[in-house]
């Protein structure tokens, strides 16, 4: 069993509307109505000042972390992207050095692009299963920089705000419970060629997957409470809760005019405002999907019990 | 809000379509494919439904518009007469 102990966030202060954006990432008037109007984006969060490692930092500070760091044994950074600063910078390590964790295996993930949230999720749980002690803990940390044009758009879909999560993950408690975890790689569409595959594919895949994990956990949909997403935009959600016969207003989507898509880190996000509002009750299950667009192509859907 | 035709939501849709794929077109018919023949993507689709908003002085409900609503110009004109917001 794998369980999250713990989620922090941090989004920074600068809020940037989308049109304001609109030169650096190339898009004309029409389409940032279409980004506004339709996939309900409004801002994102950008500290340009800042760097990464101050974004997860921003994130592991809100954590409860002071006591518990010997027994945080690995720190995995879920990325969407597999280069974010130039050798031999290494912001994990520093992390690891700053806040009393030298002694953890810490690693990043970036295989399956913006899924790799959850693979990491389900990668911490196996090493966790696999450690003798049962006190062990891992932190799984997600956030980037929009430091490139690939890391401040996905093209006609999407636009990446900057935040960070981190996420303490123990092999048993009493809450968030992780019932099963389904992902779904797609190298067909791993390259710039496969984005039009992708789209078509995207709706659909992302239903089955979602009914996979769903199955896996012995339930049916009319079970689950709410869907934590990725931000990828309102219509793509729209289009995958038509083909699972479910309501969109199921899905979390409250922080995407507000954040944008935070690469990794929206499950989390998500996580959080579902517990603030109120949107999570104990012993219901819930479901945190993702998909991973480019290199890293996936569909994943996990179900977890709260 | 007059009743607005298939025929004429079909005529628009061609008339702007150069505009927004941003590219000459070939002849364009009503059993144009607009995703397979114009590689017209789900953004560049929802740009038209703003542009035929504009130029028709409409406006349309996208909640169920889906990929296969794209299939071909008839088939997203017959989407629009269906779902233009307020009309009788």
């Amino acid at each position: 069993m794998t369980v999250l102990a713990e989620v922090a966030t941090y989004l920074p202060e600068g809020r940037t509307p989308i049109g304001d954006l609109a030169p650096s990432l190339g898009l004309g008037p029409m389409q940032v109505k279409v980004f506004q109007r339709y996939y309900e984006f409004a801002a994102v969060r950008r500290d340009p000042a800042g760097t990464l490692l101050d974004l997860l930092l921003g994130a592991v500070d809100n954590l409860d972390l002071r006591g518990r760091e010997q027994h945080v044994r690995y720190v995995l950074h879920a990325r969407s992207f597999a280069v974010v600063v130039p050798y031999p910078l290494n912001p994990l390590h520093e992390l690891c050095r700053m806040r009393g964790l030298p002694h953890a295996t810490a690693f990043t993930v970036t295989h399956q692009a913006c899924a790799s949230g959850l693979m990491a999720l389900d990668v911490a749980g196996r090493l966790l299963a696999a450690d003798p002690d049962p006190d062990a803990l891992a932190l799984v940390l997600a956030g980037e920089k929009a430091f490139t044009p690939e890391t401040a758009m996905v093209p006609e879909t999407s636009i990446f705000g900057e935040g960070a999560a981190a996420c303490l993950v123990r092999h048993d408690g009493p809450r968030d419970r992780v019932l099963s975890y389904v992902t779904w790689p797609r190298g067909e569409f791993d390259d710039a060629a496969g984005a039009t595959g992708f789209e078509a594919a995207y709706p659909q895949a992302l239903a089955d997957v979602i009914a996979a994990a769903v199955a896996q956990a012995g339930l049916s949909l009319p079970d689950i409470r709410v869907i934590l997403p990725h931000n990828v935009n309102a219509v793509a959600w729209q289009r995958t809760c038509r083909r699972l016969g479910l309501d969109v207003s199921r899905v979390v989507l409250a922080n995407l005019p507000h954040t944008g898509h935070v690469y990794c880190a929206d499950t989390f996000i998500n996580y959080r405002h579902a517990r603030e509002a109120g949107l999570l009750r104990p012993g219901e299950p819930y479901v945190v999907a993702a998909a991973g667009a480019a290199r890293g192509a996936t569909f994943s859907a996990m179900v977890l019990t709260h | 809000m007059p009743l607005i035709v298939r025929d004429q939501l079909v005529d628009s849709i061609c008339a702007l379509l150069p505009q927004v794929l941003r590219r000459e077109m070939p002849a364009l018919s009503p059993d144009t494919a607009l995703m397979d023949d114009l590689a017209m993507s789900s953004t560049t689709g929802l740009e038209l439904m703003l542009e035929l908003e504009e130029s028709l002085g409409i406006e349309i409900s996208v909640e169920d518009l889906d990929r296969d609503d794209f299939a071909t110009v008839s088939s997203l004109a017959g989407y629009v007469a269906a779902n233009i917001i307020g009309a009788e």
